[in-house]
């Protein structure tokens, strides 16, 4: 189970290259035909678009979770929360650094549950930072 | 689209309506987004664990509200922050109003920054994610 004293803790880290197939691919799947994701030269990516590579960037699927003592079974995306400096741009190679910002537990109605809060940040060529990510887990303690 | 010179608080964002939502959909948002979780794409997988069927991810509701408030600032250069709870589930077969309300209007040196609460809900009225975002809005 996810303790106090992971708090702090960089998970991992990893890059991302920003795919324009994939960006199109993405506002495909959401609907949205604004033509700025679209466009291989100069396209951005859609606002939640990080969601689609943070996990497999940083620790390949469902791995993540076990470092993090969190049952996948019961696992539930609680809240989601970005920042944004600017967009991100089709063509660029995203730096990702995942910490471990909070953990704790809540009862609930169905028993115990766990609570991590990872932040993600991604960091563009120069250094500078492009998105803030604060993804907050649930899962369900097991008796 | 918000004009920055005249918007206040309490000014509706223009609603956007998406679905309804289909089995279909879900697949391409799993493929598209790497999700691996096949309580969204595998009907039997979901009434295994208790659900009558499966549903949407939370993340593709949150897109839709992406979606709403880059139509709401022009750009998306104007989304600066969105932060959502998912308090309800949204099923095959709903159609989902994404909607917003303003709520702060400060001035930042190089923009208007319009902070609203966003949530979307579906036919019924019945609210399924709920947050905050902050436009910026350029004053020329």
């Amino acid at each position: 189970m996810p303790s106090k004293a992971m708090i702090g803790r960089t998970l991992s880290t990893g890059s991302a290259a920003v795919d324009a197939a994939h960006v199109a691919a993405f506002a495909r799947a959401l609907g949205d035909e604004d033509p700025r994701y679209f466009d291989a030269e100069r396209g951005v990516a859609p606002p939640t678009y990080p969601i689609a590579f943070m996990v497999q960037a940083l620790a390949g699927g469902a791995s993540v979770f076990e470092e993090l003592g969190l049952d996948f079974v019961t696992l539930v995306h609680g809240e989601q929360e970005f920042e944004y400096a600017r967009p991100i741009r089709v063509g660029e190679t995203l730096t990702l650094t995942a910490r471990i910002a909070d953990v704790y537990e809540k009862q609930g109605s169905s028993g115990l549950m766990d609570f991590v809060v990872l932040e993600t940040e991604g960091t563009d060529a120069a250094g500078k930072t492009v998105f803030l990510s604060r993804n907050t887990l649930i899962s369900r303690r097991r008796a | 689209m918000i004009d920055a010179r005249t918007v206040a608080v309490g000014l509706e964002l223009p609603p956007l309506v998406k679905g309804p939502v289909t089995r279909e959909q879900l697949r391409a948002y799993a493929a598209a987004s790497g999700d691996p979780n096949p309580m969204h794409t595998d009907d039997e997988f979901a009434k295994a664990a208790g659900y009558p069927g499966v549903f949407a991810h939370g993340m593709l509701s949150m897109g839709w509200l992406g979606e709403f408030l880059v139509r709401a600032g022009g750009d998306p250069a104007a989304v600066r922050k969105l932060r959502t709870r998912f308090v309800k589930l949204t099923w095959p077969g709903e159609t989902i109003t994404c909607r917003g309300r303003v709520t702060k209007v400060t001035d930042a040196p190089d923009a208007r920054l319009v902070e609203c609460e966003v949530w979307t809900e579906n036919q019924d009225g019945e609210r399924k994610v709920a947050g905050a975002a902050v436009l910026a809005l350029s004053r020329r």
